[in-house]
């Protein structure tokens, strides 16, 4: 399908370093239209809504954030921990917005499976069901972090 | 027949396209050509450059270095300046880093501004002591699983004079991971009577584009670039007792404030909070007990925050703040030095000043 302008413009933006260095869409040549369609349909084969994922995800940053950078107890499996540089990171979507660089880190305590996400990352996936490309730092598996967070 | 007339009608569109796409390039080239431009600094000092980058980029090429931790993004709010004249309007990515009094002054995010016409900006005068340097990679040594120490020998120049508490920008080549170069800022953890030498303590962020490549792809030997000392953090000259906070890769700047107070025999109280995660994540304890010996009013205070069974731990126990909340009744008399997380910096300023301190004797370096 062709991409409006807009569209256009918004993908040459997540896959320079406008940003961030890296970008967004890592190394992944999909269009944003596929790899957002790919994702939402594996995250309605696994039962949730990104909307359900962000909450939790935003949930645990919450709770990770009153540690101070330590380790806290998420539930009987699951610890969590924040790691936070200096500054704040906008959404590169058309709209306001900035987000801190906090980075939450997810473990399974019993497998010690970890997952790291970003206040954007959460940001990204409740407003705009993007989990970023392939290859991405950034990268939020669906089934990797559905499986982490329920 | 038919066909001949469509084949003929597709290669002039063709060409229409062909040509118009052309127009659009060369435009593109004329339009994007902002000619010279002057740039005025603090009424002295004039550079002539070809316009169209960002004034923070303009200026670093000119080796005058603006603090600036994000690249140049607008994201860190550190590269501010007064731009007196020839900015153009405040921009929506300005304005959060902003408050009233600095828009008034015309203080603007220099990586934001593009010079498009002749300037007049002020910059504060010790940013000209700036300078790059040119390092090798002398020593990395493991201080946790995910902190490292990176020592560097600079090569030219040879020698840096700083304060202790100042910070450093180190440049992340273009690697695997990044396609451009991006400085990101790290405090000085050296000695600064080694002025040859710059230690930097770096917490491997997940998926941070200098951190990992410091962590994965820096070897002993290396060749680096850096630029500094830039910041505020340093102690005051009071004789006012001293609380210090840190976690993490915060412990860098209280090392070679340390240092320093050693080098002049300092006689400053001094209690310095330290919070990890667990035993095995406090680092350079050794080097906190010598100094202990060697500075007759300092002491160090780890805090593991859950200790393992096994660890056998018996010092204090919980968050960092918890601590010093256990540890002091009455904060009044004392200056607070902090650095750390954003998150434990906030968490600390709170506890601080519920301690009776005044908030303007707390003073800090939110650089994780």
């Amino acid at each position: 399908m062709k991409k409006s302008p807009d569209t256009q413009k918004l993908e040459q933006i997540l896959r320079s370093s406008a940003f961030s260095a890296a970008g967004f869409m890592g190394t992944d040549t999909r269009s944003l239209a596929e790899i957002i369609d790919a994702d939402m349909a594996e995250v309605a084969r696994l039962g949730y809504t990104p909307q359900q994922i962000a909450q939790r995800m935003q949930q645990i940053t919450d709770k990770a954030k009153s540690a101070l950078g330590n380790w806290i107890k998420i539930n009987d499996t699951h610890s969590a921990m924040i790691t936070e540089v200096k500054g704040r990171i906008p959404c590169p979507w058309p709209h306001a917005g900035n987000y801190a660089k906090r980075v939450t880190t997810l473990q399974d305590t019993q497998t010690g499976r970890k997952v790291h996400f970003s206040d954007l990352n959460i940001h990204l996936i409740a407003e705009h069901n993007f989990f970023e490309g392939r290859g991405s730092a950034f990268r939020v598996e669906p089934k990797q972090i559905v499986e982490m967070l329920f | 027949m038919i066909v001949l007339t469509l084949l003929k009608a597709v290669l002039v569109i063709s060409a229409i396209a062909a040509g118009l796409a052309a127009v659009l390039a060369v435009a593109d080239v004329f339009l994007r050509d902002y000619g010279p431009c002057k740039i005025t600094i603090n009424n002295e000092k004039e550079l002539t450059i070809k316009g169209g980058d960002s004034l923070l980029s303009v200026l670093t090429a000119e080796k005058i270095f603006i603090p600036s931790a994000c690249g140049g993004r607008g994201t860190c709010g550190l590269c501010k300046l007064k731009v007196l004249e020839g900015a153009g309007s405040l921009l929506p990515t300005e304005e959060p880093y902003l408050d009233k009094k600095e828009i008034a002054d015309n203080v603007r995010l220099s990586c934001q501004v593009k010079v498009r016409n002749d300037l007049k900006i002020q910059i504060l005068e010790e940013l000209f002591a700036i300078r790059e340097y040119k390092a090798r990679c002398a020593e990395i040594k493991d201080l946790t699983h995910d902190i490292k120490l990176f020592r560097f020998e600079l090569t030219d120049p040879a020698e840096i004079k700083y304060t202790p508490g100042k910070y450093v920008q180190l440049l992340t080549p273009v690697y695997e991971k990044s396609s451009e170069e991006v400085y990101r800022a790290y405090s000085v953890a050296s000695d600064p009577a080694q002025k040859n030498i710059i230690d930097l303590i770096i917490r491997l962020v997940p998926g941070g584009i200098c951190t990992t490549y410091c962590f994965e792809y820096l070897k002993v030997g290396d060749e680096v670039k850096m630029n500094g000392p830039y910041g505020e953090f340093r102690l005051t000259d009071t004789d006012a007792e001293m609380v210090w906070i840190a976690g993490g890769s915060g412990m860098a700047p209280f090392v070679s404030i340390l240092h320093e107070m050693k080098n002049s025999n300092s006689q400053r109280k001094t209690t310095y909070y330290f919070g990890a995660n667990r035993v095995e994540e406090l680092f350079l304890t050794e080097q906190m007990k010598q100094f202990e010996k060697d500075l007759p009013n300092f002491k160090f205070v780890p805090i593991v925050a859950q200790p393992g069974e096994s660890e056998n731990w018996n010092g204090e126990t919980g968050l960092v703040t918890q601590a010093v909340e256990r540890n002091i009744k009455n904060a009044s008399d004392c200056e607070g030095y902090l650095c750390g997380s954003p998150g434990m910096i906030d968490a600390a300023i709170v506890v601080l000043k519920k301690l009776g301190l005044n908030e303007n004797k707390i003073y800090y370096d939110k650089f994780a």
